[in-house]
């Protein structure tokens, strides 16, 4: 549901609703009962401050409409032309790649013991991995499950608040916080250093080959996340919130 | 020592007495969840019956392990009391109708996925009758978090809501249902719901 790309026109939006008063997200019955309260209380905690929400269920609309018509058929076509081998090590490759984002923000977050685990795993997958193509680190325990961190769960872990929830067209949901949060990873991802300076054969074309496969390979899964959260729900914009907001304070919980 | 390692022996030992009387309970909430996924997972991966739709098939397996009144009684949420008994059990009916071909329509039968069942959790001490079962489940390449969580009512377990990867089912559908009951009340809610599975049979 994350996007690894800077949104920096939300961050002019963000200056403007981060003052909006958080909306309660759901409101209690005059008497309730205490008992039944108390029972369903935990439940009452999706909160998020939604002060854009008629702005970004129009920018939903657009998105739905994009994945459906545009994204979906791309995604088809990658699937049905690229082997599921490929696709995983492709997968693989890009995620290794990530390795900086993901080793600065357990450090930033004091999780030293994790960051040591996640340049164990780069390690062992860049080397004996084919430079990160076969996951080798999933056969070490160890290894296998490390939480992937990023820069908006690191203000998270700061106490910094999650903000107003934006929808931004193709990036689809996040949070004003997660949005700063996207231009800190975007400066942490390799994908985006000037690595033309230092290597011939990087030039402008392949640099663009390298963004648009990498922004194809992820969509088969994002949009299998998007399908499972938005089908037969019963409001396919407040499943989506409600579901992004659980997943993220979820990530800067663990 | 780390301040995981130390946490954890913190909470051992103020709750180790909670962990022995829920040494019982822990066999009975792991036999429930246990028994669920794998009478599900027989049910959607029988090959001889996979012409009837899977929502018919596990309908019965769910039922049995799953509490599905106490799901739609947090589902909707305080609300829920000033509904009437013939609106509450009308929502029973179609609420569950709904989450069971909602989680049918998901299911893929792909590779056989692997779980493993880790230890039981009391999320808090003072509702003894609740338990949450965390387990790791490896599907196609991929480890997700999944918590069961479970009550008793009467004498059995029964789960009542499921969180994967921290997405809690009935949180996500209580901020549905909530609006709606804020905004028409219980004949809201349960016109949405038959309108959503009339939908869904158009479909």
């Amino acid at each position: 549901m994350n996007s690894l790309h800077p949104r920096l026109l939300a961050c002019l939006l963000v200056a403007v609703a981060a003052s909006a008063p958080l909306a309660q997200a759901q409101k209690t019955p005059a008497s309730p009962d205490p008992a039944v309260v108390e029972e369903m209380d935990e439940y009452a905690n999706v909160q998020i401050s939604d002060p854009l929400e008629p702005m970004n269920r129009a920018i939903f609309k657009f998105n739905d409409g994009l994945y459906t018509y545009a994204l979906r058929p791309i995604s088809k076509g990658y699937v049905a032309v690229v082997p599921a081998v490929a696709r995983e090590g492709i997968e693989n490759f890009f995620n290794n790649l990530l390795f900086p984002v993901r080793v600065v923000n357990c450090s930033l977050q004091g999780k030293f013991h994790r960051a040591g685990l996640e340049t164990g795993k780069f390690a062992v997958n860049t080397v004996a991995g084919l430079a990160g193509f076969i996951r080798i680190s999933d056969d070490v325990p160890a290894l296998a499950s490390i939480p992937r961190e990023d820069t908006g769960q690191t203000f998270g872990v700061w106490h910094i608040g999650q903000g107003p929830y934006l929808v931004l067209p193709l990036f689809g949901p996040g949070t004003a916080r997660d949005t700063v949060g996207m231009v800190g990873d975007y400066f942490l991802s390799p994908l985006n250093w000037d690595v033309q300076q230092n290597v011939e054969w990087y030039n402008w074309k392949v640099e663009t080959g390298v963004t648009v496969v990498n922004g194809v390979q992820r969509l088969p899964g994002t949009l299998k996340t998007y399908d499972a959260v938005r089908k037969d729900a019963l409001d396919p914009y407040i499943a989506v919130r409600s579901s992004y907001v659980q997943y993220r304070e979820a990530a800067v919980k663990q | 020592m780390n301040l995981r390692l130390f946490k954890l022996a913190v909470f051992t030992v103020l709750f180790s007495s909670v962990g022995l009387a829920a040494a019982e309970p822990a066999a009975e909430v792991n036999g429930v969840v246990k028994g669920a996924v794998d009478e599900v997972l027989a049910v959607a991966y029988d090959s001889a019956t996979a012409t009837t739709p899977l929502a018919l098939r596990v309908r019965p397996v769910l039922e049995k392990y799953f509490n599905f009144e106490s799901i739609t009684r947090k589902a909707v949420g305080p609300g829920w009391q000033q509904f009437t008994p013939e609106q509450q059990a009308c929502t029973v009916t179609l609420f569950t109708e709904v989450v069971i071909r909602n989680y049918a329509d998901r299911f893929e039968a792909g590779d056989r996925p692997g779980i493993t069942y880790l230890a039981e959790v009391v999320p808090d001490p003072k509702r003894p009758n609740v338990r949450e079962l965390p387990t790791s489940i490896d599907y196609a390449g991929k480890k997700y978090s999944v918590i069961y969580r479970m009550e008793k009512s009467a004498e059995n377990w029964r789960i009542v809501d499921v969180k994967i990867e921290g997405v809690s089912m009935i949180a996500n559908w209580r901020s549905q249902l909530n609006p709606l009951f804020q905004h028409g009340g219980a004949p809201e809610v349960i016109a949405t719901l038959k309108q959503n599975l009339a939908n869904s049979a158009a479909k």
